[in-house]
């Protein structure tokens, strides 16, 4: 019972990721593009950057590389409380 | 510790040209390839070979992670002056209708701090793995 259980998890995991595979290949052109003609159109008013890349990552999408800052932070700190256990690291 | 003389040779010559390339990446990060990310690693690295040179590290990991810290705050400091300025949250602190070489100057400030801070932040970790290994 506990094997056909399995098998059949397996078989149904398998339908899914080929389905996912199905219709994710580079030959559809059904994405979404609208986000990238706006940035490509607009990036250098709105953000006064040449760089696209940057324009994104300090201007439209500032929330998240703050965050990942902070990600670094916690990492470097605990990282250092792990190897120095000394109580005025934190 | 005693490391190789071509080792030490080939950091010699180079530890100055690795941190004027990591510079020079942070301060073009709007107007061409690069950013503060790669900046700050660069100059992390140029961190390691300057331990190569002398053998020990300068640095004290506890003032390390307090200048850490300091640009973390400063950080939301920087972005959140806009919220004043322009009214919006995250975005940049001068109006849209500025010229460009004052716009600029916000993109430059917030990938100098995050340059800063990455830096730091790998020199702390080269630190601990320094004083690990020595131990």
């Amino acid at each position: 019972m506990k094997k056909i259980r399995s098998i059949a998890i397996a078989i149904i995991i398998i339908y899914m990721l080929s389905q996912i595979m199905w219709h994710i290949n580079g030959d559809s052109l059904e994405y979404n593009t609208s986000s990238h003609a706006y940035y490509v159109e607009n990036g250098l008013e709105e953000t006064s950057s040449k760089n696209l890349v940057t324009a994104i990552y300090l201007d439209y999408r500032l929330f998240d590389s703050f965050f990942e800052a902070s990600i670094l932070l916690v990492a470097v700190t605990g990282i250092a409380f792990m190897a120095i256990k000394d109580e005025d690291l934190l | 510790m005693n490391y190789s003389k071509i080792l030490i040779t080939v950091s010699r010559i180079l530890l100055p040209f690795l941190l004027l390339f990591s510079i020079y990446i942070i301060a073009n990060g709007d107007t061409s390839v690069g950013g503060g990310f790669q900046g700050g690693v660069i100059m992390a690295t140029s961190y390691l070979l300057y331990y190569f040179i002398i053998g020990a590290h300068p640095f004290s990991i506890n003032k390390m992670l307090k200048i850490d810290k300091y640009l973390f705050v400063a950080l939301p400091v920087v972005i959140l002056v806009g919220f004043l300025t322009t009214g919006k949250f995250f975005t940049n602190m001068f109006p849209i209708d500025f010229p460009y070489s004052i716009r600029r100057t916000y993109l430059l400030l917030l990938n100098l701090l995050i340059g800063g801070k990455v830096a730091i932040g790998f020199v702390s970790l080269f630190i601990v793995f320094i004083e690990e290994g020595n131990s």
